[in-house]
């Protein structure tokens, strides 16, 4: 592996301190369109998996990916978090882990993590 | 095929992918896309560039591409909603790019490039010197940016910066609010010295119609309700701009959907983010109640100005069962304006 891995973890970074500022209200979940009673249906839940995959591992890339890829991008939470709540930039995350997936595949070249 | 993001990127999208970076859209095809244009004598160099985007000049197709896909998803699984398409692709092995050249081949007329004609002539009547590049005009690359391609954006960014450059691009006027979103909010970030002046067709017309004082007439009433897409109220905050248009023309009533439904706080049509293709069931539940929210207007006519809006309502109207049509705000604008222009 290179040392830098072409930025991956710089993305990580912004990614885990991203996810800081939420303060857990839950006020998202009830904006978001895909929201159908769990909570890794909106966008709490998909922060929350996201942190706990980057910082400890839990769940695999397959699942993350069903999550992040079930968002729209619509942004009706980062309004009503910017309005209501500690302003975390919700959907810009969501994105942003996306392409903390891709990238990371890219650098694996293809193949499965052992 | 390559399986570098196997598991990681649903398959419809990589498939996206691979079509903006071999073809330079998001459908893959290599049909012309400037046909709409033809007869429209646009120079290729003016004050304003039109940017005409994948949507509205490719639509036709993305019929066939979002049929394959959820055919593809009905064969392979159907039961677990949740699960991405992605696994439904490898286990059935379709070939979406045969599908598409399948559908597409059958030659319809395009009913969809016609708000692009509206949009143009709507400028053109409101004295906007307008430019579009035909066949050069590049993929802005947006779908890209939202699957997870970031590298490959930013490559495609800088190219068309490049290009914007050495066609003499100075000031783009987009149609299409996630094209219009990209080239004016991602691109600044992305691409060193981005200095192009980007502005949604809605910016311009409002101001045009505020600077000259023209009352657009319909000849007809028309009650309308109004879809805010995403991209356009969230992204780019354009709320007041349409409104302030439909207010202006005469013969427009509008009906608001309730206050958590309109403007910033608009409901999803379940087109964004690509999510259509990796889950098309959410996707369509989430048009069946956006056009349960706007029917709950009786209004008679949606009207909004994103493609993906457009095609996402339509899929919830034929699912309601319901009447309701869904028009460009573009095509009213060109009808009214051919009958008030001159009653200023």
């Amino acid at each position: 592996m290179s040392k830098d891995n072409n930025g991956l973890k710089e993305l990580e970074k912004e990614i885990t301190s991203g996810i800081q500022s939420c303060i857990r209200c839950r006020e998202c979940l009830t904006m978001c369109p895909t929201y159908e009673g769990w909570a890794t249906q909106g966008p709490y839940g998909r922060l929350m998996a996201v942190n706990l995959h980057l910082k400890y591992g839990l769940g695999s890339e397959e699942e993350l990916s069903d999550l992040l890829f079930a968002c729209s991008t619509c942004r009706r939470c980062l309004e009503r978090c910017k309005r209501l709540s500690s302003g975390t930039k919700t959907t810009d995350i969501i994105v942003k882990a996306r392409q903390y997936l891709a990238k990371r595949a890219k650098a694996r070249g293809g193949k499965k993590k052992s | 095929m390559n399986d570098t993001y196997k598991g990681v990127i649903p398959v419809g999208h990589t498939y996206i992918r691979d079509s903006i970076l071999e073809k330079g859209n998001i459908f893959g095809v290599t049909g012309k896309k400037s046909a709409w244009a033809k007869d429209l004598n646009l120079p290729k160099k003016a004050e304003y560039t039109f940017f005409a985007g994948c949507g509205y000049q490719l639509m036709r197709y993305a019929g066939g591409m979002m049929g394959a896909i959820k055919t593809a998803g009905k064969m392979g699984m159907g039961m677990d909603r949740m699960i991405g398409i992605s696994k439904a692709f490898g286990k059935v092995g379709v070939d979406v790019t045969g599908i598409v050249g399948k559908v597409t081949s059958a030659g319809k007329e395009d009913p969809y490039t016609k708000v692009l004609a509206n949009a143009v002539s709507v400028l053109r009547k409101l004295g906007v010197d307008l430019g579009y590049l035909y066949e050069d005009e590049p993929c802005c690359g947006s779908p890209l940016y939202y699957a997870g391609f970031l590298d490959e954006y930013i490559e495609n960014a800088q190219k068309n910066y490049e290009l914007f450059k050495s066609l003499g691009v100075k000031k783009i006027v987009g149609v299409i609010p996630a094209c219009t979103g990209s080239l004016k909010n991602l691109y600044p970030k992305l691409v060193d010295g981005y200095d192009i002046e980007v502005k949604h067709f809605l910016e311009v017309v409002a101001e045009k119609l505020r600077d000259s004082n023209i009352r657009p007439k319909l000849k007809e009433k028309k009650v309308i309700t109004y879809h805010d897409p995403c991209q356009l109220s969230r992204y780019l905050n354009i709320t007041t701009e349409p409104r302030e248009i439909i207010s202006r023309v005469e013969g427009l009533e509008v009906r608001e959907p309730e206050a958590m439904q309109k403007g910033e706080w608009s409901t999803c049509c379940g087109g964004g983010g690509g999510m259509e293709v990796c889950f098309p069931e959410l996707s369509e539940r989430l048009a069946v109640r956006r056009v349960e929210e706007l029917l709950a207007t009786s209004a008679d006519i949606i009207a909004t100005s994103c493609p993906a809006c457009e095609l996402q309502l339509l899929k919830g109207i034929d699912k309601v069962k319901t009447d309701i049509k869904v028009v460009d705000l573009a095509e009213i604008l060109d009808e009214a304006l051919e009958e008030g222009q001159l009653a200023k």
